[in-house]
């Protein structure tokens, strides 16, 4: 029994003194996201690209020698919670740095911890525009901020459609209101007139009445921002009307997801949308990632996933540059980025009132044969784009 | 009036009386447990959810039509229904509470259980069955070349809506003409005379609730083609067939049947006139202007006439 007991004892210290010598073989980074709750869907898809890119630099032997030991904490979507996390990682765990999270309102809590404990903190997928307004010092984002989502598509209505009507129709939440605000203001910038702006209830079943009405007013341009399902009901109840316009469009969301065309089937045919990237931009990696990442989960991913792919590398790039391991080390390696990733040239510049802002180029996607295909910028396109779009009755 | 006016006021109206005919149906099961039980079945939109991932899985694994799916979700439900009222809510009638409503707590729960079942099982994602007919329709100048208006009629909405019809006539039926029907209705006329003639109340309660399930679980099957499913759908269906019966007046299927033309049409034209934004402000409107100026619904208005009082 004694015995016994020595030899546990030989053997615990031994796996004491064993941790720290692993620990040095590898680089810690442990990711805040959601995997439970209703992002964790999101969550998912990040998490897949996140192990991706981490087991590809791993093969090329990792960074300065190290390997990237990637680990996930579940923050449920809940802005408190991610809250915890972070501060245990940075005051418990000394982790120099801090990658990811989803909703805004959990990168909002998130950068506020980060800064004030003075450790980087790149935001990969949160789309709120003050996240990158508050001159933080610390905060990094990769990803294009709301303001600036429809971009290309403004473009493209104002070079190639140049309507003067157009019409909005707006879920009524955060969301949809603010979609609608902005493409109000891009309306007024390329000279088109907005005949009908009006909202939705979430969840509404019949918008026949409503679209009767977009109808009567015959707007060139019908413009619509909401979420998957009503995205589709809209669609599909356009078609039953046989309600023709010049141009359909979407402000992403629901309208630039798979579930769109699956849904919607041919009514979804010619519907233009805004996107932050899609599989078949012309970077190096893109073509790649996507179809490794389709042969192993059976689906192509979303910009989710191709910004947390990229982030593993700006990650990767940033350690290697660093002159030390330290939090201000890895700030200003982070700074410096300039790398061709497959989610897109990333550099954090302070313009516009931002302050380490990734301004990634939007694209803008039209279902064509239901497929989604990239049509502007042109340098971009996979597809030439259809404009006019026939009218429903020339569909048949 | 122009032309485009008037095609946009048919096709609203076309619009509201398909849409009405399917919140009848919805609101009907509810009347009748109203009719019978004294309470309002909250638990009535879950339900309908359970019938309409019926329809679903039914769908997607066996690919039979949604439509068809109704003569499997409404005995389905019709068992749940029955099971419910037979092992939940008659042994919770029976119990002194200090609530003197626990029932309508009870389906509260039931209705809590039902949602979140069906998270576990299905996940919250939202889900649809893409039937291939779903933006079928047809066309008034394509029936008629020289048409001067432009009015479509979709074909998933007629559908569900002659369906609903038929199924309010059987039940029609069923209450007027069949043994068990008119015993259900003498339960919800006068509980104690019904008592006294020798009627089972006790199984009228539980047929009248496998019945309201079975109703609204084929409502399910009707909307699944024209809409789509999560998990917490239930309580926006709750919410509008309770407006439907508190309009119809609290047990009267002519009531709910007219109650669900009215909002449908409401609803419809509020979206054209005013704004579809306000749809749910009106649904609310009308629910407090019925429980104030008319208490006792459309069925006390018709009442009224027929008997000239």
């Amino acid at each position: 029994m004694k015995r016994l007991l020595w030899v546990i004892a030989v053997l615990f210290v031994f796996t004491l003194l064993a941790v720290p010598v692993l620990a040095a073989d590898t680089f810690d980074l442990v990711i805040p996201l959601p995997l439970t709750g209703k992002q964790a869907k999101f969550g998912e898809i990040m998490k897949r690209s996140y192990e991706m890119a981490a087991e590809e630099i791993n093969a090329k032997g990792g960074v300065k020698g190290k390997k990237l030991a990637l680990s996930f904490e579940d923050s449920a979507g809940k802005p408190e919670t991610a809250r915890a996390i972070v501060e245990k990682l940075i005051d418990v765990k000394k982790q120099p740095l801090i990658v990811g999270e989803y909703t805004s309102a959990c990168a909002k809590a998130v950068a506020a911890v980060a800064e004030e404990r003075k450790t980087p903190y790149l935001v990969v997928a949160s789309a709120d525009d003050a996240i990158t307004k508050q001159n933080y010092k610390y905060v990094f984002r990769q990803n294009q901020v709301n303001d600036h989502y429809a971009d290309a598509f403004t473009s493209f209505l104002k070079e190639v459609v140049k309507p003067k009507t157009i019409a909005i129709l707006y879920e009524s939440s955060a969301f949809g209101t603010s979609g609608s605000e902005a493409m109000e203001r891009d309306a007024k910038k390329i000279g088109a007139q907005v005949v009908l702006n009006e909202k939705f209830e979430t969840g509404a079943i019949d918008f026949k009445p409503l679209l009767s009405k977009v109808k009567a007013a015959q707007p060139e341009v019908i413009y619509s921002v909401s979420y998957a399902n009503e995205a589709q009901l809209l669609m599909k109840q356009i078609k039953e009307l046989r309600l023709d316009a010049k141009l359909f469009s979407g402000g992403a969301a629901g309208f630039a997801i798979p579930e769109f065309i699956e849904g919607a089937k041919d009514a979804a045919e010619y519907v233009v949308s805004a996107t932050l990237w899609t599989t078949q931009l012309k970077y190096p990696g893109t073509k790649e990632f996507a179809e490794k990442y389709k042969a192993k989960y059976k689906d192509y991913p979303s910009y989710h996933g191709a910004s947390a792919y990229a982030a593993v590398y700006v990650t990767a790039d940033a350690l290697k540059r660093a002159k030390d391991w330290t939090q201000d080390g890895i700030r200003d390696a982070l700074k410096a980025t300039d790398l061709k990733t497959a989610f897109g040239p990333v550099k954090f510049e302070d313009k516009e009132g931002y302050q380490n802002q990734n301004f990634a180029e939007t694209l803008a996607i039209q279902v064509q044969k239901g497929e989604f295909e990239t049509i502007w910028p042109k340098n971009h396109a996979s597809k030439p784009y259809v404009y006019p779009v026939p009218s429903w009755k020339e569909r048949r | 009036m122009s032309s485009v006016n008037l095609e946009v006021l048919l096709q609203t109206l076309i619009s509201g009386v398909l849409l009405g005919g399917l919140y009848a149906l919805i609101a009907l099961g509810m009347t009748i447990i109203m009719g019978v039980m004294k309470i309002i079945n909250l638990a009535h939109g879950e339900l309908m959810m359970v019938g309409m991932y019926i329809a679903f899985v039914l769908f997607s694994w066996l690919h039979i039509d949604p439509y068809l799916s109704v003569f499997i979700a409404a005995p389905a439900l019709f068992v749940l229904g029955v099971g419910l009222q037979k092992f939940l809510i008659n042994p919770v009638m029976k119990v002194d509470a200090i609530l003197p409503e626990n029932q309508v707590i009870l389906t509260v729960g039931i209705g809590m259980v039902l949602a979140n079942l069906a998270t576990i099982i299905f996940q919250s994602d939202y889900r649809q069955t893409p039937v291939s007919y779903a933006t079928k329709a047809w066309y008034l100048t394509d029936l008629w070349k020289g048409a001067p208006l432009e009015l479509s009629l979709s074909f998933p909405w007629s559908v569900s809506f002659t369906i609903a019809v038929l199924i309010t006539a059987c039940l029609w039926f069923f209450l007027a003409k069949t043994d068990t029907g008119k015993s259900i209705r003498a339960t919800a006329q006068d509980l104690d005379a019904a008592l006294l003639m020798g009627v089972n109340v006790e199984r009228m309660r539980v047929i009248t609730f496998g019945l309201g399930s079975a109703l609204v679980g084929a409502a399910g099957c009707l909307f699944i083609p024209i809409y789509y499913i999560y998990p917490d759908i239930g309580g926006q269906f709750t919410l509008i067939s309770f407006v439907i019966t508190i309009l119809g007046g609290l047990g009267s299927t002519v009531g709910a049947i007219l109650g669900g033309l009215i909002l449908g049409l409401f609803e419809s034209l509020t979206a054209t006139y005013i704004g579809m934004g306000w749809a749910p402000v009106g649904r609310f409107m009308i629910f407090v202007a019925v429980l104030i100026f008319i208490p006792g619904g459309v069925a006390s208005l018709l009442r009224s006439r027929k008997f000239g009082k």
